[in-house]
């Protein structure tokens, strides 16, 4: 639709917006689905070869990072470029899940330090409890950001 | 903050997601403009002025808290 007094020469044309985001979100799911799946394989690899000295093991333990470092760089790219609101509410859910993780995380070691969190698997919340705790609550703090200004 | 960005878009006859593609934002932020849920940003603000071709002050102007 052709106005006069919009820049148009200047701007993309929204359905190239919105197609560019919808496959850069694709892009980001690829990315943590592959950070999960690489997880678990170095759990798995780590677990099962004990043998292997502590140098190896913290490589293989690290192999997550290459999938999560590319995870980090597409999503920076989409908040570059949401509109301002989406942007302000995708900031609201990171620091809900960054809040979140803390309290979480300070609970859990509270309650493990005095002996009342026996039906916790873990010392603490541990790297994928941090991770997925932190997913749960961005999730949550996203939705809820929504709502607020729709 | 208050606004009058349903008005001039009803003056215009145009709807929240033709608005929204002339100023390249999704329908959501123009919904939450004009609800005043969320105020714009500077640069969005001068868009929206440039726009309906109104001073920024006879768009948006402060509400009584």
């Amino acid at each position: 639709m052709s106005d006069s007094n919009s820049s148009e020469g200047n701007e993309r044309h929204p359905d190239c917006t919105a197609f560019k985001l919808a496959m850069r979100s694709f892009e980001l799911n690829a990315w943590l689905a592959a950070s999960g799946a690489v997880y678990v394989i170095a759990l798995y690899l780590v677990r099962h070869h004990p043998y292997w000295g502590p140098g190896w093991k913290s490589a293989v333990s690290l192999m997550p990072m290459l999938p999560g470092l590319l995870f980090l760089r597409t999503g920076l790219r989409l908040l570059k470029e949401m509109d301002e609101l989406q942007r302000r509410i995708q900031l609201d859910g990171l620091l809900f899940a960054a809040m979140g993780t803390v309290i979480v995380g300070t609970i859990i070691n509270v309650f493990n330090a005095h002996g009342l969190a026996g039906w916790w698997p873990a010392q603490g919340l541990q790297v994928g409890g941090t991770y997925m705790t932190m997913f749960i609550l961005w999730s949550i703090g996203v939705t809820i950001s929504r709502f607020r200004y729709c | 903050m208050k606004n009058k960005l349903r008005e001039l878009r009803a003056e215009r006859q145009w709807s929240q997601g033709e608005l929204a593609e002339k100023l390249g934002v999704s329908r959501q932020t123009i919904n939450a403009i004009e609800t005043e849920k969320y105020d714009p940003s500077l640069p969005l603000a001068f868009k929206l002025s440039l726009l309906f071709k109104q001073p920024l002050d006879r768009i948006f102007f402060p509400g009584a808290d």
